[in-house]
């Protein structure tokens, strides 16, 4: 579980790049000059489009038009499809690891469900902070302090959770404990 | 005829006893929101309107017509075919978005039906939401079929395509676009500048899986990021609102495992150039 892994595309992305973007991929759609497109770096994707114009497919009338003006608003590109998977299977593999954990109490289960715990639960926090906690509305410094926050609270999960199992009776015996305290109380 | 005449005279005075004032007048309040671009001090407000159901057609949008129509000129809203095929007419009735033309009055008179515009879109005029965002979505997925060989004027070939290939379409080709599905999604409100919505998914899902379409790889890489197919959170209100019964909750899932190389889109069963080759070897 590389730190890597919990990485994903800025939240809030460097707004004045994309305007530049948006400006550009607005202007060339304006003037539709291949001159000015090549005068410009960063735009290889409009080149391609522009310079395609100029052979005469029988679809060309169709593709000419730009249509990039949502995707340009998405600067960094960034990979989620491998995430997508991990997530998943994090999720898929809690289900048997927990009964499990909980039936042979020992720190190597009790390790590996307080990692898979703590990524479980920053991927569902982190999700909400991005879904709700936006740019949009909350302008550009909360919504990173939002993300900040979810990475502080899933280490301090993290530590916690390491340190009883280090210095404790473990995650599984502490659940277990948790039962046993109930029951003295039903005895007494 | 005469008698044809006769038997329709008698219908007709029948109808008329069954619907007489007799049995209670049927008034049915129209709860409606309204908002005017030209009064902008104006906060917006439901306007009620009380329409008599024996002397309306059964449908939200015919109230809404005979409103227009009888009552109020002013009452602005968007309709064409009157019969759920071109999405005009969609809108929130009681709470669920809906085309208009399609839903049916609630025969229940003691309540107010109440019509609103889709939600979290913004209103150019009463029950009229600006879809441009919408439609800008919808073209940056290139919704049209493409080859790696652009066909040659005056030489095109029909493309082939086997049934069971063309029965992977069914149930994606029949969206109308309305944006119920889209404007009914949470991620949608909130991240719709960036997140694609189920309707706009589910037309890219309908061109990815196509077995003519060659930019199937093109077109995966373009929503592999963390915003364009990843907010969606599967809680299914899309399928669960379309008004064609369509499922772009499942388009979606299907997008998210094509992506993550899982599943593997399958190769055409009948070579889709196959005729083009053909004319070749002639």
């Amino acid at each position: 579980m590389a730190l890597s892994m919990f990485l994903r595309a800025p939240v809030c992305t460097n707004q004045a790049f994309t305007k530049h973007i948006m400006r550009l991929a607005t202007y060339t759609a304006a003037t539709n000059s291949p001159l000015v497109v090549r005068a410009i770096p960063n735009t290889v994707q409009l080149k391609s489009v522009t310079a395609k114009a100029e052979t005469m497919p029988i679809t060309s009338s169709v593709r000419s038009f730009r249509t990039s003006a949502v995707r340009m608003s998405d600067e960094k590109p960034h990979d989620h499809a491998k995430l997508w998977v991990i997530e998943k299977a994090t999720s898929a593999l809690l289900v048997p690891l927990i009964p499990l954990g909980l039936l042979m109490p020992n720190k190597i289960i009790d390790s590996v469900l307080a990692i898979l715990i703590t990524a479980h639960s920053f991927w569902g926090l982190e999700a909400i902070a991005v879904d709700y906690v936006r740019a949009s509305i909350f302008g550009s410094v909360i919504p990173k302090i939002a993300i900040g926050l979810v990475y502080l609270l899933s280490i301090a999960t993290l530590g916690g959770l390491f340190y009883i199992i280090s210095h404790d009776v473990g995650l599984a015996n502490t659940v277990r404990q948790f039962w046993a305290v109930r029951s003295q109380g039903q005895n007494a | 005829m005469p008698l044809l005449r006769l038997t329709s005279g008698s219908f007709g005075q029948l109808r008329t006893f069954a619907t007489s004032a007799a049995l209670g007048k049927r008034i049915k309040t129209f709860a409606v929101y309204r908002w005017n671009p030209d009064e902008p001090d104006k906060k917006p407000y439901t306007q009620n309107y009380e329409v008599d159901l024996d002397d309306c057609a059964p449908m939200v949008l015919d109230a809404l017509l005979k409103i227009k129509n009888e009552m109020d000129p002013t009452l602005t809203f968007r309709r064409s075919c009157r019969e759920g095929v071109c999405g005009s007419c969609a809108m929130n009735i009681d709470g669920v978005n809906t085309l208009a033309c399609i839903s049916h009055i609630d025969k229940n008179t003691s309540k107010p039906s109440k019509i609103y515009p889709l939600p979290h879109m913004y209103v150019v005029k009463d029950l009229v939401p600006d879809l441009s965002n919408f439609y800008r979505q919808y073209q940056s997925i290139e919704p049209w079929l493409q080859r790696e060989k652009d066909a040659v004027k005056g030489k095109e070939t029909q493309l082939l395509q086997d049934v069971e290939d063309r029965a992977k379409l069914d149930g994606l080709y029949e969206c109308v676009l309305c944006a119920c599905c889209s404007t009914s999604c949470p991620s949608y409100w909130w991240n719709g500048d960036k997140y694609l919505g189920p309707a706009v998914l589910m037309q890219a899902y309908r061109w990815i899986i196509d077995s003519r379409d060659d930019a199937t790889e093109k077109r995966l890489s373009k929503l592999k990021d963390t915003y364009s197919v990843y907010r969606c959170h599967t809680i299914m209100n899309c399928t669960r609102t379309c008004p064609k019964g369509l499922n772009p909750g499942r388009a979606i899932a299907q997008i998210k495992t094509l992506l993550s190389g899982i599943v593997k889109k399958p190769p055409a069963i009948l070579d889709p150039a196959g005729l083009e080759k053909q004319a070749a070897q002639n």
